[in-house]
């Protein structure tokens, strides 16, 4: 890592204990500037402690944390360059949407025309511009969501860290408010650390995703890397759907790994493994959008493919998705695009063919 | 049509049990409030005389055998002309704000750290703010002027650690009313500060810190605003019974110490003008709903002006 691309955020060894739990156990992370970096875990993995102690709110047990280079470990949190954006919010409800926003300013005891200023050019940020005489209680669910982010912004913090920001939105809503917050975040250049349970937001939010599990980084990379090369059968399950068979080594070399899986109907050869396999005993993974699903027996030479039976399938207009039990017995979850608006549809009981690229194939170690 | 005709019978019935259930505090406040200050409200419009009851009637028999309505603000002329019901109002005023004031600050601390405390400790906590009512009020008091007396258990424990070389003069002054009042209400002061400062939502301080308030600037911007309906119940909760409280200035207080509970009793029992201590009784009353009312207005102007 040249000198100008060192990390931003350091964390080194950092753990918290909350009696004999473990909440975060010996973590290290390196965020860059300006990188939109989210923490995606299920409740209880420790992300929101994690978060919490970057935001000076809870003191590690041990490890440091450094920010811009400087040691923030013990910094209490109102002297720290740190703002925070707490899930539900927050809003102080015995002050207005303007005095929400100016608090930070005032507490800095900066004049009051600057803060006007401020606050104003902020809420126009936001799109609240008539708003700043409300009530938080007077707002509804995406307008507080824009002053809780306008209050943690206006103080212009090199890192803005945010609890769960879509959570208490609707879905319509979170969807329209994900792309909102990516502009504000490339207009402003602040760094933003994100921690949310759901995929979906860590992914289409995200430049760098870091999974946890049980107070420790399972697999920190870009969305893509994290969904199409998870590391472990965590992630792969974690992150969107798969399919997972489990296979045996037959034989394995630098060039090429030999498997007998099943489910898949029967040797499979992966060329160029990338990975060093330790256990005979592995599972190999499938996305289901990548498997293809036809009622004509394939004749590309390069695909595997199993024959079996539709046993489920559910329409969801843009796509459907299939449950196929193969000749196995295995169930095979397919996702198909319906790119053709009339034509020959799989239904209930058909026998079908799946078939997929000898590239989709994930190996995974047990 | 019968599905419809249905419906109107549930929601008649419905309205019915509605009104019935919003009825019975209305009654209840009728029965016990409203009827008894109207009797007294009746008697201090009447005259003293010596008779069973002491006072004169309402409607009087007039000799032509018609009726007619007898009525007197003597009682009230009086209480302004003679101006010991004034200075004993003042005083009650005093010595019920003084002792408000000091329960508050006395009572926001351990109501903060009753709140803040684990859930278990929690509970022990609020039954200690409790365990006095068990005992009798009277009993209480009592035992206070055993403490508080020249030879007592106060007066002997700081001569004995020698912080004093002559007993104080405790019992029968007003700081000994005072100790009385604040011992006896802390709880009413406690217990719904505690209800409010329980339900204070702690991301709330979380958020303030974050932006760069200190922690008594936290207090001062977020915990103390957000606990103000919990300070007013509680100082309105202590203030009201404090202002016409007997038995704690009869028994610790001195003969100097005036408030008007003891003029109303001497009022009734001693004098047995029933009419005059009527009359202090319905402007004690009036003194202490007519700044209530006011609150409350104001309370809800400021509500409506917002929405």
């Amino acid at each position: 890592m040249s000198e100008n691309e060192k990390a931003f955020i350091q964390i080194r060894e950092i753990s918290k204990h909350f009696g004999d739990v473990i909440a975060v156990n010996k973590v290290d992370l390196d965020i860059k500037k300006g990188e939109l970096f989210s923490i995606l875990g299920a409740s209880g993995s420790g992300k929101t402690t994690l978060l919490r102690m970057m935001a000076g709110l809870e003191i590690p047990t041990e490890g440091k944390i450094f920010i811009d280079g400087v040691d923030m470990t013990n910094v209490p949190p109102y002297k720290r360059p740190v703002n925070i954006m707490f899930q539900n919010y927050a809003l102080f409800p015995h002050m207005t949407v303007f005095d929400n926003i100016a608090y930070g300013l005032k507490k800095d005891g900066i004049a009051k025309d600057v803060i006007d200023e401020k606050v104003n050019k902020m809420l126009a940020l936001v799109k609240l511009s008539d708003y700043g005489k409300r009530r938080p209680n007077q707002l509804s669910g995406g307008q507080s969501q824009r002053v809780a982010l306008a209050r943690s912004l206006i103080k212009e913090p090199k890192v803005l860290l945010l609890d769960e920001p879509l959570a208490a939105l609707d879905k319509k809503l979170r969807q329209s408010t994900q792309f909102e917050l990516i502009d504000i975040q490339e207009e402003l250049g602040v760094t933003f650390v994100i921690v949310t349970h759901d995929q979906e937001e860590a992914m289409t939010l995200s430049d760098r995703i870091a999974v946890m599990e049980e107070g420790e980084f399972v697999q920190i990379g870009t969305p893509n890397s994290i969904y199409e090369h998870p590391n472990s059968k965590f992630v792969a399950d974690f992150i969107g759907n798969i399919n997972m068979f489990d296979a045996k080594v037959t034989s394995s070399n630098e060039q090429e790994l030999a498997l007998a899986c099943k489910a898949l109907g029967g040797e499979i050869i992966i060329q160029n493994p990338g990975q060093t396999i330790h256990s005979t005993e592995l599972s190999v993974a499938l996305r289901p959008e990548k498997v293809i699903i036809d009622k004509q027996q394939p004749s590309d030479e390069d695909h595997y493919y199993v024959k079996g039976v539709v046993e489920d399938f559910g329409y969801f207009g843009n796509l459907s998705i299939f449950r196929v039990r193969t000749s196995s017995g295995d169930i095979v979850q397919v996702s198909k695009q319906n790119r053709v608006r009339i034509e020959d549809t799989i239904t209930w009981e058909d026998e079908v063919y799946l078939s997929w690229e000898q590239e989709s194939l994930i190996v995974l170690d047990n | 049509m019968s599905g419809l005709l249905i419906n109107v019978d549930n929601s008649f019935r419905e309205r019915l049990w509605k009104n019935l259930i919003i009825a019975i505090p209305y009654f209840w406040l009728l029965l016990f409030f409203l009827a008894p200050f109207l009797i007294v409200l009746k008697i201090s419009l009447a005259d003293p005389i010596i008779a069973q009851p002491p006072f004169t009637p309402l409607f009087q028999d007039n000799d032509d055998g018609s009726m007619s309505i007898y009525t007197t603000f003597d009682n009230y002329l009086f209480l302004f002309q003679d101006s010991l019901y004034l200075v004993t109002y003042l005083s009650s005023v005093k010595l019920a704000f003084i002792s408000t004031v000091l329960a508050l600050f006395i009572g926001y601390p351990i109501a903060y750290g009753i709140a803040r405390s684990p859930q278990p400790t929690r509970n022990i906590l609020l039954l200690l703010v409790v365990i006095p009512f068990w005992i009798s009020f009277l009993l209480r008091v009592y035992a206070w002027m055993g403490i508080l007396k020249t030879k007592g258990l106060l007066n002997g424990f700081l001569l004995w650690i020698g912080i004093i070389d002559q007993p104080l003069e405790l019992l029968y002054t007003d700081t000994a009313v005072y100790i009385g009042m604040i011992y006896s209400y802390l709880p009413f002061m406690i217990l719904p500060l505690y209800a409010n400062l329980e339900k204070l939502d702690i991301r709330l301080l979380e958020a303030a810190s974050d932006l760069g308030a200190r922690r008594w600037e936290v207090f001062k911007d977020v915990t103390l605003p957000l606990s103000m309906p919990g300070i007013i119940a509680g100082c309105c909760l202590m203030f009201i019974p404090a202002i016409g409280e007997y038995v704690i200035p009869t028994l610790l207080g001195g003969a100097d110490t005036l408030m008007i509970g003891r003029v109303l009793f001497d009022e009734f029992f001693l004098n047995r003008d029933w009419p005059v201590a009527s009359a202090v009784a319905i402007v004690l009353v009036l003194l202490l709903v007519l700044p209530i009312v006011y609150f409350q207005k104001r309370q809800n102007q400021e509500l409506w002006s917002e929405s």
